[in-house]
């Protein structure tokens, strides 16, 4: 049988189509059917690809002339894009019927560069040369703005950091991982154990009824980012809480962009007033799979820098063992990337009996396919289990360990007789009897919360031409957390000293959060003339429901683990659903690519607004200007490299708590009858609005060695929602409302220097300097009110007019020439929480493989209450600075209240974050086996240095105002701090 | 304004589905509430929780004040004992709150929720006017002054005590049962013991002494509540949070349970007894140097009345009075001094160890007929009747007022109600009374077996007896 083999283009040509083409050629005459198979068809067609040309090349770093790993290389016009490999690499196949493609090769930190390629010359490898870009003018962003743009075209700031600095420090979690790195933002973690929650702030404190933290937002989805404490499950109020942040995923990370909230959140409408973090996960490698292993194992030690008693440290911490495991799977095919990690996390914690411990499991998956040349779909999983122990801490009642040595409690709770409660003055046998009886508190404990969090993401973009692009976007968040609390009789017996047999508890308490989001939105670019326009318009829907439940069983036998056996059974249930729906149009016009105006305006509606408020809008503008452009620039200027100016003005808002807008009645019950009384009293609520006026300039100086970004920022918070103490004689609960105005104004200043520079070192070091002013400029009338703290005679940090938001409130004490207090005067202004200088450092040492790196944060001017030396002047722990006058007075201790400005102390504080060294080997030092291998040593939290006895940062959360209320910090109240960890890091590219 | 809200909907309805804008409120609103059935009658059980609430508050913060109970522990006020009481205490917030939660839920009863539902009776309007009258009483016993009404002006306690009885002669006048008639009598001659105007005060007193075992009681329990925060303190906590005055042991606790789950029993608290309306008169004749009728009023008090309250014996051998603040409380069985002037009373003091001891859930006292026997002055009778008063109202919160102190009006309401004049913020206390926790102090001589307590207050009070803050018949 002769064969013949017929070459037939089938580009673009489906098989029904071509089948009765090929039947209908000579050279089917006379063939049997079997003679045209798809084997042979087949072998055609793959010949005809695989003589289709690819793009091949590689992307080198123009300093160091080392590949560049993950650099994202897309084909202009179309969908098609892929990422190097280790060695630099890509590989793209050529766009059907194209002559020449651009290309376009980016990577955060690097300046993008756009490349034409010919068809002709496709055969010959291309290298791209990438220089570093510390300026970032024309790094591309999609944060606060729809979709993608230039960051030259924005008249406000973008951060963005790349996984290459997001991997290099291990981290337990996504805040803990930014701190030091945002320049203009400060995270503190309020507490050191599993699940703290942190303050995040960066442009002040905008609201008193929100806590500061950022919106959250994984792959275009936005995430839970509860970060005090929920109203059931998320530890307590006056204790550590628990926070959503500790367990958003943080797999394979790409890149996380930062905005402040201000004019660059307007688009965000009334979810963004306190700025928005984006995360984007990868979602396809380079042409060939790459497998990367990273395990890191090291040693915690407990940070005792702050104990008051040098004993402390032997009654409740012991060296723990940190372990955390990698495995990412990355690649690309013809048109599709995919990408797929899983880590595991075990830190045993400083605590006795592992209290501390956490697990973690992270697995996801990231999936990117062009459907067509002008359609790509993206897709990611990802699933994330956080375990975790807590023993006791702040104010829960009871024994906690803290309290029982720190604060000198052991002198009136516990065994009897009372131990000393000047711990180090005990004697061995005393000491001795401590140390049994708290290690047996804490072995009696057993408080675990565990989350289980799934994420997913889905988009498609579509061009049907050239300069539009559509993109419609859907995800989900799903959150469970579960917070189990067991007190046996056990427990009970030993830490009340009082037998007891039938009070054995479990508490459960869950909360199951589902946010839905959905967006749909379009840019058109257009260039006339001398003008650039890109124009975005999109709508955007967000839904989130949080149910809260607990379930409680008391009298229940020591052993029982749930409360089927319980002699009596309690619930209780919260619920909270709100709607934001907005429609957002933006336009950002450009004269000769140095002369941006942008325009933009955002429509919302919400759930939780008043009946009669209707649709809120929040407008921006803002002006950006390069001067560097200009020919002349470079000719009169040539010291500055680039300099952009920069000018805005802009609203963006928070929405108000769901359901406030009813008048509604309650049903406590009253002896197992149905029972009524008044509800929340009903207030028609709008959003909150922060209006921001702000001006920069970002410069470049010495070829960009010197980069200095300078700003000021000036924002007042209209409409502000205050919990406005309701009057005893109304009988009726508090109540928010819109009462307030709150000012917050500030320099931000940030710097990166680059000392040395060569093709095989450099140093660089970076710095960045913010100030704060924060007031409330009116309260509306609205009486003083409690937003962390206990209550008006002890310690409260307070919201009031013509003060920082959670300034210290408590009782003045004068003493008199014979050290006894002549007079208390209460209620008085003992100073602020909130830092007016606060900022980052860091230093980064690189010679050729090894790199020395280093960062630290700061603030200063905010105070905080020592509460656990309040409570050791009473406890007769300690005389902690007050006179003997009055120690000896007839009052003896039973002052202690009326003197808190005596308890009083300035939080400054330099925190080295990290210091860390790796080295990375070369291609030539590994051979053809690995791709690549780094080893790396960390220290984390290595240095603290403070004004304060106390931790500055280990405040209990609080949160008075509930669920996500507005937190300062300000109060130091047996508080754990964050342990030391010195990790070893291995990473394997195969 | 609607047309961008409709544009803003349409394009969220293209978005999603229009089920995606909407949500579930699962809370009930006020209209769907008062229209809806059977809200009077739950709306009358809301105001008897809110009832118990408010007697439970004022319970457990005016027991502290006063020399009853000292706060042995770290929970509830820290500065009540000493006594220190400013207006802008969390405390003083909470009792006036929900003194006016009361008295606002029963105006809100009578004049929107009543009114609405056909099936509401005259016997709920009665009970409704008698809260509201009793919200008045306690705000006229408790504080130097009270608005009567949100953010009203600021009335004196006369005022308040006159309008409360005007709403129990209304609600005398509802009632169908006997026995809800005469609590209000009682509480009428309260108010007029309390307005000094002894004629009045005797004429109620005795028409509620028609049922010499009168009791009106606030009730806890269920796992709804409310609970009695008090028995918690007292009793029913893991830890021994409060603990009473030594001379008064023996009447601790008034407030237990008995039952595995302590929701199962809960002790209600008497907010009118009978024993009330012999004491008033007894003080009035006192007041009036008819000193045998007065004597023969207490012994009637005792034999008819007190002795007649249950007794029931109780384990009670985990207190061991370790709160933590102070560790020198008797345990044992020892006598005590009423000061140091005095000679040493047995009894007073049990050992728990020792097995069941009894425990008065309504009243009880140490003063015999043979005390009474021997009082032949009216200082001498004035001190039976405080001390009388004292031990019955025992874990009540009416001693507070016996010792002339007063709340303030609380910082919030000032800050809210531009009636509120300074001389309204600052605690009524008495210049008799002795700080620095003095109150509640004592001295205990363990080998001897003898306490001391540091202050007779009754003894204290009869010195003072012209005080204008106290004795009303005498002043």
């Amino acid at each position: 049988m002769l064969l013949t083999t017929i070459y037939y283009t089938m580009r673009n040509c489906l098989f029904f189509v071509l089948l009765p083409a090929l039947l209908a050629s000579p050279y089917a005459k006379g063939s049997t059917p079997a003679g045209l198979l798809p084997h042979n068809l087949d072998r055609a067609a793959r010949l005809e690809i695989n003589q289709q040309p690819t793009i091949q090349g590689v992307v080198l770093d123009m300093r160091t002339r080392e590949p560049i790993r993950g650099a994202s290389v897309s084909i202009a016009n179309t969908s098609w894009v892929s990422q190097t490999a280790a060695d630099g690499a890509f590989s793209l196949r050529w766009p059907n019927g194209e002559s020449q493609v651009l290309l376009t090769i980016s990577s955060v930190g690097f300046k993008s560069q756009q490349v034409t390629i010919q068809r002709a010359a496709s055969e010959s490898p291309v290298s791209v040369y990438l220089e570093q870009d510390l300026l970032g003018l024309d790094e591309v962003v999609v944060t606060g703005q729809g979709l993608d743009i230039s960051k030259r075209r924005l008249s406000t700031n973008v951060t963005s950091i790349g996984s290459e600095e997001l991997e290099r420090t291990p981290s337990g979690r996504i805040d803990q991982l930014l701190q030091a790195k945002l320049p203009n933002a400060q995270i503190r973690l309020t507490g050191g154990q599993a699940g703290a929650t942190s303050i995040i702030r960066a442009r002040g404190v905008v609201s008193a009824y929100m806590n500061s933290t950022p919106v959250i937002y994984v792959d275009g989805v936005r995430m839970d980012n509860l970060n005090t404490a929920s109203s059931i499950g998320g530890g307590s109020t006056q204790g550590a809480a628990v926070s959503s942040i500790a367990d958003i995923p943080m797999e394979n990370i790409e890149r996380i962009e930062y905005i402040n909230g201000g004019a660059a959140t307007t688009l965000y409408g009334s979810d963004a007033a306190n700025g928005v973090i984006q995360i984007f996960t990868k979602k396809g490698g380079a042409s060939r799979t790459a497998v990367i292993v990273d395990a890191t194992v090291g040693r915690e030690t407990p940070t005792t820098d702050f104990l008051h008693f040098e004993r402390t440290k032997d009654l409740l911490f012991e060296p723990g063992v940190f372990q955390k495991y990698n495995v990412a799977i990355n690649g690309s095919g013809e048109r599709v990337g995919y990408s797929f990690s899983g880590g595991y996390l075990n830190s045993s914690g400083v605590q006795l009996y592992n209290q501390n411990q956490n697990e973690r499991l992270d697995l996801r998956t990231g999936f990117r396919a062009s459907l067509a040349e002008e359609l790509t779909y993206e897709s990611t999983f990802s699933y994330v289990n956080n375990r975790y122990k807590r023993n006791r801490n702040g104010n829960q009642g009871g024994y906690t360990a803290l309290w029982f040595t720190e604060s000198g409690a052991s002198a009136v709770t516990g065994p009897q007789p009372r131990f000393n409660p000047r711990i180090d003055e005990q004697g061995d046998e005393e000491f001795a009897r401590m140390m049994a009886y708290v290690d047996e508190a804490e072995r009696l404990q057993d408080n675990e919360i565990v989350v289980n969090r799934f994420q997913t993401s889905q988009s498609f973009v579509y061009r049907p031409v050239n300069s539009v692009q559509l993109k419609a976007l859907g995800g989900v968040d799903f959150r469970q957390l579960r917070n189990q609390t067991i007190q046996t009789n056990q427990y009970l017996t030993h830490t009340t000293g009082n037998l007891t047999t039938d009070r054995g508890s479990i508490n459960n308490g869950e909360r199951k959060y589902w946010g839905l989001t959905l967006e749909l939105n379009g840019q058109h670019r257009a260039d006339v003339g001398d003008f650039s326009f890109v124009t975005t318009v999109g709508g955007q829907l967000f839904r989130n429901e949080d149910r809260q439940v607990s379930y409680v069983g008391t009298n229940i036998r020591d052993g029982a683990r749930n409360i089927a056996d319980a002699a009596t059974k309690t619930s209780d249930e919260v619920y909270y659903e709100v709607v934001n729906y907005g429609v957002y149009a933006q336009t950002n016009i450009g004269f000769r690519d140095r002369l941006f105006v942008d325009l933009g305006l955002r429509g919302d509606g919400n759930s939780a607004f008043g009946e009669a408020i209707g649709v809120q809008y929040y407008p921006k503008v803002g002006v950006s200007y390069i001067p560097s452009a200009g020919a002349w620039w470079q000719e009169t200027l040539p010291f500055f490299s680039a300099a952009k100016v920069r000018g805005s003005y802009g609203i963006a808002g928070n929405f108000p708590p769901p359901f406030r807008n009813l008048r509604t009645v309650s049903f406590p019950g009253y002896l197992g009858e149905q029972a009524a009384g008044f509800g929340t009293p009903g207030v028609d609520l709008r959003p909150e609005k922060s209006s921001t006026f702000e001006a920069g300039i970002d410069l470049g100086m010495l070829q960009d060695r010197i980069v200095l970004s300078a700003g000021f920022y000036h924002t007042i918070t209209n409409d502000a929602l205050f919990e406005v103490p309701s009057a005893p004689s109304t009988g009726e609960s508090d109540a928010f409302r819109n009462v307030g105005k709150i000012l917050n104004r500030g320099w931000e200043f940030s710097t990166n220097i680059t000392a040395v520079q060569t093709a095989s070192t450099s140093l660089r070091i970076n710095l960045a300097v913010n100030t704060l002013h924060n007031q409330v400029l009116s309260a509306g009338g609205a009486a003083p009110f409690n937003i962390n703290g206990f209550s008006e005679r002890t310690i409260q940090t307070v919201v009031q007019e013509g003060y920082p938001i959670g300034f210290i409130r408590g009782s003045y004490g004068i003493f008199g020439a014979d050290g006894v207090m002549e007079r208390s005067i209460p209620l008085q202004y003992l100073g602020t929480t909130i830092p007016d200088l606060f900022g980052s450092m860091g230093l980064d040492f690189q010679y050729k493989g090894f790199s020395l790196f280093a960062n630290a944060d700061y603030q200063q001017g905010a105070f905080a209450n020592n509460w656990d030396s309040q409570f050791r002047y009473n406890y007769g722990a300690g005389d902690e600075g007050i006179p003997l006058g009055e120690i000896n007075s007839p009052r003896g201790r039973t002052g202690w209240l009326d003197f808190t400005n005596m308890f009083i102390e300035q939080t400054d504080f330099i925190k080295i974050r990290t210091i860390g060294a790796s080295y990375s080997f070369s291609r030539a030092q590994l051979g053809s086996r690995l791709q690549g291998l780094t080893v790396g040593l960390n220290a984390i939290n290595p240095f603290n240095f403070a004004t304060s006895s106390f931790d500055p940062e280990a405040t209990i959360s609080g949160s008075a105002a509930g669920q996500g209320g507005a937190t300062t910090g300000g109060i130091a109240y047996a508080t754990y701090s964050a342990p030391r960890q010195f990790l070893l890091s291995l990473k394997v590219s195969l | 304004m609607k047309i961008h809200k409709n544009i803003l909907v349409i394009t969220a309805l293209l978005l999603s589905g229009c089920e995606l804008t909407e949500v579930t409120n699962p809370y009930v609103t006020e209209d769907r509430f008062l229209t809806g059935s059977q809200s009077a009658v739950t709306w009358v059980n809301g105001v008897r929780r809110q009832l118990s609430q408010t007697v439970g508050t004022v319970t457990e913060f005016t027991e502290l004040v006063s020399d009853n109970y000292f706060n042995n522990y770290t929970q509830s006020s820290k500065v009540f004992d000493v006594p220190q009481i400013n207006y802008f205490d969390i405390d003083v917030t909470r009792i006036q709150t929900a003194i006016h939660q009361l008295l606002e839920m029963s105006e809100f009863g009578l004049t929107d929720v009543l009114p609405r539902d056909p099936e509401s009776t005259q016997q709920q309007r009665a009970e409704l006017l008698r809260n509201k009258a009793y919200a008045l009483i306690l705000g006229a016993e408790l504080f130097v002054a009270l608005p009567a009404g949100p953010l009203g002006e600021v009335q004196e306690p006369e005022q308040l005590l006159l309008t409360a009885a005007g709403l129990l002669d209304e609600a005398a006048g509802l009632f169908a049962e006997q026995d809800d008639k005469l609590v209000c009598a009682l509480l009428k001659a309260r108010i007029y013991y309390r307005l000094g105007d002894a004629a009045q005060a005797i004429r109620f007193a005795q028409e509620a002494q028609a049922n010499p075992l009168l009791l009106s009681q606030v009730h806890y329990g269920t796992q709804t509540g409310p609970s009695n925060n008090f028995q918690s303190a007292i009793f029913s906590s893991t830890t021994n949070q409060f603990a009473p005055l030594p001379r008064l042991d023996f009447l601790d606790p008034k407030y237990f349970h008995t039952t595995g789950v302590v929701f199962d029993d809960e002790k209600p608290i008497s907010i009118a007894k009978a024993e009330e309306a012999f004491l008033i008169i007894a003080e009035a004749q006192a007041a009036a140097n008819e000193l045998a009728a007065a004597r023969e009023t207490l012994r009637q008090l005792l034999t008819e009345t007190v002795a007649k309250r249950p007794v029931v014996m109780l384990d009670d051998s985990r207190e061991t009075r370790n709160g933590g603040n102070r560790g020198d409380y008797p345990l044992t069985a020892v006598s005590v001094r009423f000061d140091a002037g005095s000679d040493p009373v047995e009894g007073l003091v049990l050992d728990r160890q020792a097995g069941l001891i009894p425990a008065r859930t309504v009243s009880g006292t140490s003063v015999t007929g043979a005390q009474l026997d021997a009082a032949v002055s009216q200082d001498e009778l004035l001190y039976l009747i405080y001390l009388l008063r004292q031990e019955i109202f025992m874990a009540e919160g009416r001693r507070m007022t016996d010792l002339g102190i007063r709340f303030p009006v609380s910082q919030r309401e000032e800050q809210n109600n531009s009636h509120v004049r300074p001389e309204h913020t600052k605690a009524l206390i008495p210049s008799f009374i002795p700080v620095n926790r003095e109150l509640d102090d004592f001295t205990y001589d363990a080998q001897q077996g003898v306490v001391t307590i540091r202050h007779d207050m009754n003894k204290i009070l009869v010195a003072h007896k012209s005080a204008p803050e106290i004795f009303p018949f005498n002043n």
